[in-house]
């Protein structure tokens, strides 16, 4: 395990100064509802304006319209973006990771119909492995594609499916060979680019705790889906998906959710600041200050060819508590009772950060499968067990 | 902030060797641990960072912190952070001799004062009674003033902190020109004293959280019950990967400090730093003993080296709540626009 110190060039920092008048300019405070790290808002239009600045998709290959950017350069523009509330809900998983892994597994007809609109922020997707009876045990999923002329024919459901009802596309991690004939749960599954707009696509809002609606079940019933939308390999889904999961998991969205928690506090009491208030202040800082440096060095290491997945891991599952626990902190030393209709932006943040905290650390793998997953990395100094 | 591998190699050598169970635990007894001292002192280890014209062993100061971190990673119970890092940069800098031997330093915030011609106060001061020289800086009327003292003219009466290190009170009352001593140049003031004090603990305290997050999983790995490694529970797994996060968070707070104060900075990285490592030494030691069970809160067994000592560094050179509030208060004065530039600095 390496976390490498690192630091930013002067080239990096001049993209995150850029990045930074960009949004004073594009989103002035006060004119827009931030939004909490990466449950920002959908909005197309902003997306768009992101790919014309090159910041979508930036470490895709040129010849698919991204950009041969670094990882520490998306992480400069996402982190960002982030702390600043940005509406990046159209664009988030597309950039994040159906991009990379389509341009890792998808056919070179895929990369040129998917990637350059990702890079322009013109299609969205939506995340398809979850189900009603398969959670942290994903590989006990159930929904079947089963073989039809030149296509596979889907059934099943998929659930926790965020923005299923607005967006475009899902990849749907489904089973394409029966259990019996492979042997391992783990085989015989694949990955299908799904139109959600298909005919035989259900999808149905789930009432999220804090009464969004952005949470949906999607039902496929004998959903068709042709040769050409099947990414990557026949009964590779396994791999695939799981360095999906890679990208998800070691990035500035694991620490920020509640970043601007901390930032409405002291705007909250800029004029005079209690003592209580500056020493959360100082635990938070701090930590977000090392907790920065430690992504700030995945990347850089995902830049020099490594595959930091420990390191990821054991990022998620600490940024996430820490998104949790500096909420608690600040919430203990709140002078009025949060409630709505919300009468400043720091109200409406903490109303909708107390109620959904919870999940910060359980989409994207629970912190108890983190755990396991990182606790097989940590090997005894003689060798393995 | 490269480190020659040579250097960690060859010190982690050396104190596998030396730094063994026995001998940090006959220290705890005698106050000393001649071994190690002298497997370090006589390769030059202690004064990495002080400039050979001077009398130093030469290299940047990354380099004396990877020495240090591998001190902290063996729990091995001898001055290295006082000796070079602390007295020698002191003197040096104010143009005074390196001393010879292991030397110490007035840590922490002192009431340490030239008065009639006298210099006067209390000072807490590492090995102080086995140190040649005992450096501190020293209020006087015109400014700060290094003074570098031997023991015999002080008095110095034997403590120890709470994992066994001499952490002597050293008393001063001698007349000023009795001692070695040289206006304080500027810069080297109290806060960089404290500064650089504060540094000490917390690249020692990272090393000490990696060892014990080794220790921890081999530990774990090795202990059998139902049947099975405790490793292979998840309960388990959770104090693993906690450990290692503590160790993880401490090593970079403290790379970024010691990049920050190499630099010739470091007023928020130190402090910043300090923060994270009290917390992660707070963290990680409770789950590395609950990971340990009834074996970990034994004499027998290494982990009290390193936890007595995370405990106990953690008091050093400035408490932490004085810290946080300095990371706080800046951050605070800056106000909410600028609160982000100054995590992401």
């Amino acid at each position: 395990m390496r976390f490498e110190m690192t630091e930013l060039t002067g080239a990096e920092r001049a993209l995150q100064a850029e990045v930074r008048t960009f949004l004073a300019e594009e989103l002035p405070r006060g004119t827009f509802t931030p939004g909490l790290g990466m449950n920002g808002a959908k909005d197309p239009e902003f997306s768009a304006k992101l790919g014309r600045r090159g910041w979508l998709g930036m470490a895709l290959p040129t010849r698919y319209g991204g950009h041969d950017r670094s990882a520490v350069d998306r992480l400069i523009v996402t982190e960002e973006l982030l702390r600043w509330g940005a509406p990046v809900g159209h664009h988030w998983v597309a950039d994040r990771q159906t991009g990379p892994v389509l341009n890792r597994f998808g056919t070179e007809a895929q990369k040129q119909r998917f990637l350059p609109a990702i890079c322009r922020g013109e299609v969205s997707f939506s995340i398809g492995m979850s189900e009603p009876d398969s959670g942290s045990d994903l590989a006990s999923l159930t929904t079947k594609a089963v073989r039809d002329g030149d296509g596979w024919v889907l059934a099943g459901r998929k659930i926790w499916t965020t923005l299923a009802n607005v967006n475009d596309w899902f990849v749907v991690l489904c089973r394409t060979s029966p259990v019996e004939e492979t042997g391992d749960k783990r085989l015989g599954l694949s990955q299908l680019i799904v139109d959600l707009h298909a005919p035989g696509v259900a999808i149905t809002p789930i009432p999220f705790i804090d009464g969004t609606a952005d949470f949906c079940e999607v039902v496929l019933d004998d959903v068709f889906v042709p040769d050409n939308l099947v990414l990557g390999d026949v009964g590779a889904g396994w791999g695939q998906n799981t360095s999906e999961l890679a990208f998800e998991r070691g990035g500035p969205e694991r620490w920020l959710s509640t970043y601007l928690i901390v930032e409405g506090l002291l705007r909250h009491h800029r004029d005079a600041v209690p003592a209580e208030i500056v020493d959360l202040l100082g635990t938070a800082t701090s930590t977000y200050w090392v907790l920065r440096n430690l992504t700030l060095s995945i990347a850089r290491s995902i830049d020099a060819g490594g595959s930091p997945s420990l390191e990821a891991s054991l990022m998620k599952e600490m940024g996430t508590r820490f998104e949790q626990d500096v909420l608690n902190a600040v919430l203990a030393l709140l002078d009025f009772e949060p409630g709505l209709p919300a009468r400043s932006t720091f109200e409406q943040l903490l109303v909708t950060a107390i109620q959904t905290a919870p999940s910060v650390t359980i989409r994207g793998g629970t912190n108890e499968i983190l755990r396991s997953v990182a606790a097989k990395g940590l090997q005894p100094s003689g060798g393995g067990r | 902030m490269s480190v020659d591998p040579l250097l960690t190699e060859t010190v982690e050598r050396l104190l596998h060797a030396t730094a063994t169970f026995e001998a940090v635990e006959r220290a705890e007894g005698d106050g000393w641990c001649a071994p190690v001292w002298d497997a370090l002192a006589e390769a030059g280890f202690p004064w990495v960072s002080i400039a050979e014209e001077a009398g130093g062993t030469g290299g940047s100061l990354a380099d004396a912190m990877a020495v240090l971190r591998l001190v902290g990673r063996h729990a091995a119970p001898v001055p290295v952070a006082e000796t070079g890092p602390l007295a020698a940069w002191m003197a040096t800098t104010a143009g005074l001799a390196v001393p010879a031997g292991p030397a110490s330093v007035a840590a922490g915030d002192t009431s340490l004062r030239v008065e009639g011609g006298r210099v006067r106060g209390d000072a807490v001061v590492a090995w102080g009674a086995r140190a040649s020289r005992i450096v501190a800086l020293v209020d006087g009327p015109d400014g700060g003033v290094i003074v570098s003292a031997a023991p015999e003219q002080l008095d110095v009466t034997p403590r120890r902190n709470m994992a066994g290190e001499p952490r002597d009170l050293v008393r001063f009352d001698v007349p000023l020109a009795e001692v070695d001593h040289a206006p304080a140049p500027a810069g080297l003031d109290h806060g960089a004293v404290l500064r650089r004090g504060s540094l000490t603990r917390c690249v020692l305290s990272a090393g000490a959280l990696e060892a014990m997050s080794q220790l921890t999983v081999d530990y774990t790995n090795d202990r059998r019950q139902f049947g099975r490694p405790v490793a292979a529970f998840q309960a388990v797994q959770q104090h693993l990967v906690t450990v290692a996060q503590c160790s993880v968070r401490a090593s970079m707070a403290a790379d970024l400090a010691t990049r920050a104060v190499a630099a010739g900075g470091g007023a928020f990285e130190v402090a910043a730093a300090r923060v994270v490592v009290d917390a992660a030494a707070v963290e990680g030691t409770r789950a590395a003993h609950q990971a340990h069970g009834a074996m970990g809160v034994t004499r027998e067994y290494r982990l009290h080296h390193l936890s007595r000592r995370l405990w106990a560094w953690r008091h050093e050179h400035g408490a932490v709540a004085v810290w946080r509030r300095q990371v706080g208060g800046e951050v605070a004065a800056a106000g909410p626009d600028d609160l982000w530039p100054s995590i992401a600095r």
